[in-house]
Formats: C-alpha cells, structure tokens, sequence
C-alpha cells in the first residue's frame, strides 16, 4: 500500500508533469537537414512575453494578437517542405503521435486522406473544462508540420486570427463541427 | 706658424672680457625703439579654450555622456531590431497555427459534406 502511495506521490509530482511536457523527438528536429525550408519557432516564457510587447495596438491584427497570447505559456512551431516525397518516415510521425496519448490530452481531430496523402490531427488539453493546450500535425507527402501552443488559449480568438494575417477565417462553429466530425 | 702659436692665438681671441660701458643700456633702448618689449607669446588657436580646467572637464563629461547616451541608443535600436524579428516569428507560428487548423477544418468538413451527401442519396433509394 505505502509502495503504491510512493508511486501515485511520484506520478502526480511537478517534476514528472513536467517531463510529460511535449518533446520534439531528435529525429524530427533532424528533418531539417532535408528540408527545402524549415520553420522553426520556439517560444516560451519571457520570450514569449518580450515578443508579444512588440505587438501594436494600434494595429488590429496585432493587437488581437497580443490578446491572444497574452497567457500563453509557450508556441512551439516545427514545419518541413521537402523537395520530394517519402523524406520522412511514418514512424517519425507516429513518435509525435504516441506522445499525445497521455491523460488530459484528446485528439479532437484526426484525419487520413488516402487520395491526396495528407493526415491531419488536432489535440485539445483541458483543465478544468478549460482550454490549456493544442497540439496540431500535418503530415502531408511533402510537407511535415508540428504545433504545439502551451497555455490557456481562446480557441475563438485564434478562429478570429484565421482571417487575419492573410490566414483564412476559421469560424468555433466550424471548429465545433470538426469536433463532432472526429467522434463519428 | 707652430702649433704653440695657434693655440696662444685662439686663447686670445676667445678670452673673457667685459662688455663696454653702457652697452646694455644701449641694447636695451635699441629693443624699446623696435617695439620688441618681452610679450606674452599670442595663443590664438581656438584649443585654448579648452585650456582652462572647468572647460576642460565640462568637455569630457560631455564626451562621457554622448558615448552613453550613443550606447544606449544603439542599445535601444538593436532590442527594438530583435524584438520586431520575434514579433515576426510570432506572427509566423500564429499564422502556422491558424493554417493548420484550417486545414483540418477544411477536411471535416469534406468528410462530412461526403456522409451528408451518401446519407441524402441513401434516404432518396429507400
């Protein structure tokens, strides 16, 4: 019974919630290496916040924006466009995937496309019925993209941020309907 | 002439002897007359201003200060410079961001425009 509480202390410790933190594996951070192009962005903390306080309010984009991250914890972005396809492996995908199987983490979409290849997930972390993380990857034939936006996000504020910055709009009802979509 | 003779000569040329009477005087008025009193020495370059010591100091707090404040500014300039590179980054991940789920979206709802679709032509057979 003691073991079993030591072990339950030990799983529920910051430091082990820490280490579930989503990992970019070595492998995939390679890629870059193949790559055409890489993308890489790694926000976090005060980085973050320093950024942001560049963000105009005068300009509306950006000061939906500031909003948007103002309790963000961090944005990572990896994204890969590769001159031809087959450049990355399912398994380098998978190692992605398989760590988004941990509690509080829910796939909300996912999407397997046989005709044109492209395989698209979204994950949702909740905490108290909140919002506190989204991870999204595309897997496309020649292109690799991994998301991960850490903290409370408003998923209609960044809905609203679709239309802007030359992003096509992406109304929460839409975003709702892919959700419903997902557990079909 | 011997060498003895020369040198006797060359001590009586070179002896000591006393000027003649009144001669400063006379080489004084003469210098009255030319107008070549002793003077100070006119220092007209514009460094003489920085002569004096309080000058002299307010210069080089000046010089301190403009350094400062030029570091600073450049200071300022390269975090204004790095701080619009990272809003761009953060500009880019958002609009990353935003894409993909658009993306994903854009497939549920082609999924779900198909099921509508097959459950409408099902429905009109039954």
């Amino acid at each position: 019974m003691r073991k079993t509480l030591l072990l339950l202390a030990l799983f529920l410790s910051p430091a082990f919630l820490r280490a579930q933190e989503f990992k970019i594996p070595p492998d995939v951070e390679k890629l870059s290496a193949k790559a055409r192009e890489t993308v890489e962005v790694t926000m976090d903390g005060p980085m973050l916040r320093w950024a942001s306080k560049f963000l105009s309010a005068d300009d509306p984009e950006e000061a939906k924006a500031a909003k948007l991250v103002a309790n963000l914890k961090a944005i990572y972005v990896r994204s890969f466009e590769f001159d031809k396809e087959g450049s990355y492996t399912s398994a380098e995908v998978e190692a992605l995937r398989s760590q988004m199987h941990v509690p509080g983490w829910s796939r909300v979409v996912g999407v397997r496309s046989e005709r044109d290849g492209d395989n698209v997930d979204v994950f949702f972390k909740l905490e108290d019925d909140r919002m506190a993380g989204i991870v999204i990857i595309d897997a496309e034939p020649r292109e690799l993209t991994f998301v991960n936006i850490v903290g409370p996000i408003d998923v209609d504020q960044l809905a609203d941020l679709g239309g802007e910055f030359g992003i096509p709009r992406l109304s929460a009802k839409s975003l709702a309907k892919a959700q419903k979509g997902e557990h079909r | 002439m011997n060498h003895v003779d020369v040198e006797n000569d060359l001590k009586n040329a070179l002896r000591r002897e006393n000027a003649p009477e009144g001669f400063a005087d006379r080489v004084l008025a003469r210098a009255a007359n030319r107008g070549s009193s002793p003077k100070a020495v006119p220092r007209n370059s514009w460094l003489d201003f920085f002569a004096r010591p309080l000058v002299r100091w307010a210069a080089l707090a000046a010089i301190s200060a403009g350094t400062i404040f030029g570091v600073h500014v450049h200071n300022v300039r390269r975090q204004r410079a790095e701080g619009e590179a990272a809003k761009e980054r953060l500009i880019l991940a958002l609009r990353i961001a935003g894409s993909k789920l658009q993306l994903a979206k854009s497939k549920v709802n082609e999924i779900n425009a198909n099921q509508t679709h097959g459950d409408q032509s099902q429905e009109e057979k039954e």
